[in-house]
């Protein structure tokens, strides 16, 4: 379980304040007005901003004291998930540490890039791509990492309806699939919807 | 220790051995009846009235013909332009030194003519020589800055401009002057720095004594007069008032050292035909005045009559200087990217004292001037290590040293902007050092072998410290061309300048070219897409 408790950060003089709890394996989505602290909590989850008070812990171990190289997260920004100067395939192999034995899942990536109707430009750089082309990318990275918690930040912003649903749908059996403990930050109601489990609102 | 800690002691070791070597032999001091000398007071006069004359030159100039760059964009040979500015910046001194005698010497080309102008009053020795020799030097260095600035120019600003019918004065009030106002300031200071430390132009233009600096008065205490207070007493004043103006520079900025886009489609107003035809001149003019003193050279090439142990000492010296500078360098770029580590660490924690503190101290060596690093020094080694044996291998360091500021300057900015798009994402893929390299050296690749090919040549020219550190065994390719000048032995000088030219071309050109061959990246995964037709598209966008 990740537990959030009495967490406190003061960030330009405005105190924010969570408690918060989600099973392992289940998907909150976090919604609230703009600059309400959605983006902060999870920068504090994965460890770019560290908290003035509270805990957040994983499985009962406290990630406080951890680098974000330490704590078992993966995170999708608003912007900035791609190196833009090598190909969209070495950027999806990227995040995985790999041993003699353990390889990069080549495969899924492919059938997921596949099932996202972006796997024509395994080989471009991700200049030449859209922006729905590359959030699809950086979706399929941070979902297939094997991290426990999945941080997602606004993920289906720049698609258009149709592959917005099939995005949501996807990301729903993946992170089900593999038992994953998601946090996804969205605006739209239908994302909600079609992909979480519940969701707090934050004021 | 960590790496990038050992290059700091490397950096501030060299600085602090000098110092003390200079400080600490026979427990001299400072002379402070010089002070009060009115020799002291000529000698910094003219220092600082050479290096002023020569900044507000050099930036004055190179404010109009960066214009006219600019306005007109589609010049011919403009990107060749560009690359030769910078190849007249770092050309090694002796160069342009040789070329300038062999233009207007006393049997130069141009010298009757000047003569007639100045009814015979004509002298390259002195003050003209000096000024003409840091213009040529500095002023395609600033062209290519200020060209720099005027494209970051928002094209969204020209539109509005002419929306509002502004007329050119205000144009240039409004839109310009506030770009080019910090760029020139800060150019003035930097060049102004660079000529204030002058060595080896002051040295062969210089003349005499009315025409001396302090550098070469440093040089001349130490060499002929072994005075070490004198020298000691210069050195602290050299390096308070160039330390003093670095350390506004730093305040109030840096200068850009980006690459030049020559190719960037951005909406300018256009000029009227006399506008068009005036930048036109002057963009002649400028290609001729910088080509005139490489082409001055090329007579006494034709005429020199080589012989042989002419032939052989050029050769030796010439493969001497690329060993020499290719060490140098690439230890300078390794130094560099060490010493960027903390600063970037900084950068990305937002402490700007911290950051201001460790620039400040990898770059030190760009105010320290190089004659008192290597007297200091040598005198620090004269009792302990046998010179004459080991001499080179301080050449090569205080080579590194002093081109040191110059990578680090020019590697900065590239890192921080991977560190700023990226760092957040690499640290979220948890990528270890050897993957984070994979995926930071096609980022910075270009640059940094770029700035690679920039201090190579900057390191080939050197002459302060081999004038020190330096023997015969050793030779170098400027050192040889000053030996020839200083005995008017004109054509061979000449031929060995060509020959120095033409490998920091080389350097400095194929470097850049290679970069742009687009190595395809080391691919990162274990598994490679085999289509062929993917694998090109992919690479196109490098």
């Amino acid at each position: 379980m990740l537990n959030i408790q009495d967490l406190l950060l003061e960030l330009d003089g405005w105190p924010l304040r969570y408690d918060l709890q989600v099973q392992a394996g289940e998907i909150v989505a976090i919604q609230g007005i703009s600059g309400v602290g959605k983006t902060t909590l999870l920068n504090l989850i994965a460890g770019y901003l560290t908290p003035d008070s509270g805990t957040i812990a994983w499985n009962q171990h406290v990630l406080n004291d951890l680098s974000v190289e330490q704590r078992p997260v993966s995170m999708l920004f608003q912007d900035h998930n791609l190196f833009e100067h090598i190909s969209v395939l070495e950027n999806l192999c990227l995040g995985f540490k790999t041993t003699a034995s353990i390889q990069v899942p080549i495969q899924s990536i492919k059938n997921a890039a596949a099932y996202l109707g972006v796997d024509e430009h395994l080989n471009k750089k991700p200049a030449t791509l859209s922006g729905g082309q590359r959030q699809r990318i950086a979706l399929i990275r941070t979902l297939l990492r094997p991290e426990a918690i999945v941080l997602l930040d606004e993920p289906f912003a720049e698609l258009d309806p149709v592959t917005r649903e099939k995005a949501a749908l996807w990301t729903r059996d993946q992170a089900k699939t593999a038992g994953k403990t998601v946090l996804l930050v969205t605006h739209q109601e239908e994302d909600v919807a079609r992909v979480a489990d519940r969701k707090v609102i934050l004021t | 220790m960590r790496l990038h800690w050992l290059a700091y002691s490397f950096v501030l070791g060299l600085t602090v051995l000098s110092f003390y070597g200079l400080i600490s032999f026979g427990n001299e001091s400072l002379d402070t009846s010089l002070l009060q000398d009115s020799y002291f007071y000529s000698i910094l006069g003219f220092t600082l009235k050479q290096a002023l004359i020569s900044a507000v030159l050099s930036v004055g100039l190179a404010i109009p013909i960066a214009r006219a760059l600019y306005f007109l964009p589609h010049l011919p040979y403009k990107k060749l332009f560009l690359a030769f500015c910078l190849l007249c910046f770092v050309t090694p001194t002796l160069i342009v030194i040789t070329g300038l005698v062999a233009l207007l010497g006393r049997s130069g080309f141009l010298t009757p003519w000047l003569n007639t102008l100045s009814d015979n009053h004509w002298n390259i020795y002195g003050m003209s020589g000096i000024l003409i020799a840091h213009v040529f030097m500095n002023m395609p260095l600033a062209v290519r800055i200020i060209y720099l600035e005027l494209q970051s120019i928002p094209e969204t600003s020209w539109k509005l401009a002419s929306q509002l019918k502004l007329n050119k004065a205000d144009c240039f009030r409004i839109v310009e002057w506030p770009t080019l106002r910090n760029t020139s300031i800060l150019l003035l200071c930097f060049i102004f720095v660079l000529c204030f430390n002058s060595f080896a132009v002051v040295l062969a233009l210089g003349g005499g004594p009315q025409s001396t600096t302090l550098e070469v008065a440093i040089y001349q205490a130490l060499k002929y007069d072994f005075n070490i207070p004198e020298a000691l007493t210069l050195a602290w004043t050299q390096l308070i008032v160039a330390g003093g103006l670095y350390w506004l520079i730093s305040r109030f900025g840096s200068l850009s050292w980006k690459n030049v886009d020559s190719s960037r489609n951005v909406w300018r107003p256009k000029k009227g035909t006399i506008s068009i035809q005036a930048s036109k001149v002057m963009y002649g003019l400028a290609w001729i005045i910088l080509l005139l003193p490489f082409v001055s050279l090329i007579p006494g090439l034709l005429d020199s009559k080589l012989s042989r142990p002419d032939i052989q000492a050029i050769s030796r010296a010439a493969a001497v200087s690329i060993g020499l500078a290719i060490i140098a360098a690439t230890l300078a770029m390794s130094i560099a990217y060490a010493l960027l580590h903390p600063i970037r660490q900084a950068a990305m924690g937002a402490k700007l004292k911290r950051l201001w503190l460790l620039e400040s101290v990898a770059t030190h060596t760009l105010i320290s001037p190089a004659m008192v690093l290597s007297v200091g020094l040598y005198i620090f080694l004269l009792p302990r290590i046998d010179i004459e044996q080991w001499g080179i291998v301080f050449v090569i360091l205080l080579n590194t040293a002093l081109v040191i500021p110059f990578a680090v300057k020019k590697l900065k900015p590239r890192l921080l902007q991977f560190d700023q798009q990226y760092n957040r994402l690499a640290r979220s893929l948890k990528l270890n050092r050897r993957t984070l390299w994979r995926i930071e050296w096609p980022f910075i690749k270009e640059i940094y072998l770029a700035t690679f090919g920039l201090v190579l040549v900057l390191a080939l020219g050197d002459v302060a410290i081999f004038s020190i550190f330096g023997t015969t065994e050793w030779t170098t390719l400027p050192w040889l061309i000053y030996g020839y000048a200083s005995s008017y032995r004109i054509a061979e000088a000449s031929a060995a300048s060509f020959i120095l030219l033409i490998l920091c071309a080389l350097f400095l050109f194929l470097l850049e070219k290679l970069v742009h061959k687009k190595l395809a990246l080391r691919p990162l995964m274990n598994q490679k897409l085999t289509d062929e037709k993917q694998h090109k598209e992919g690479d196109t966008h490098a």
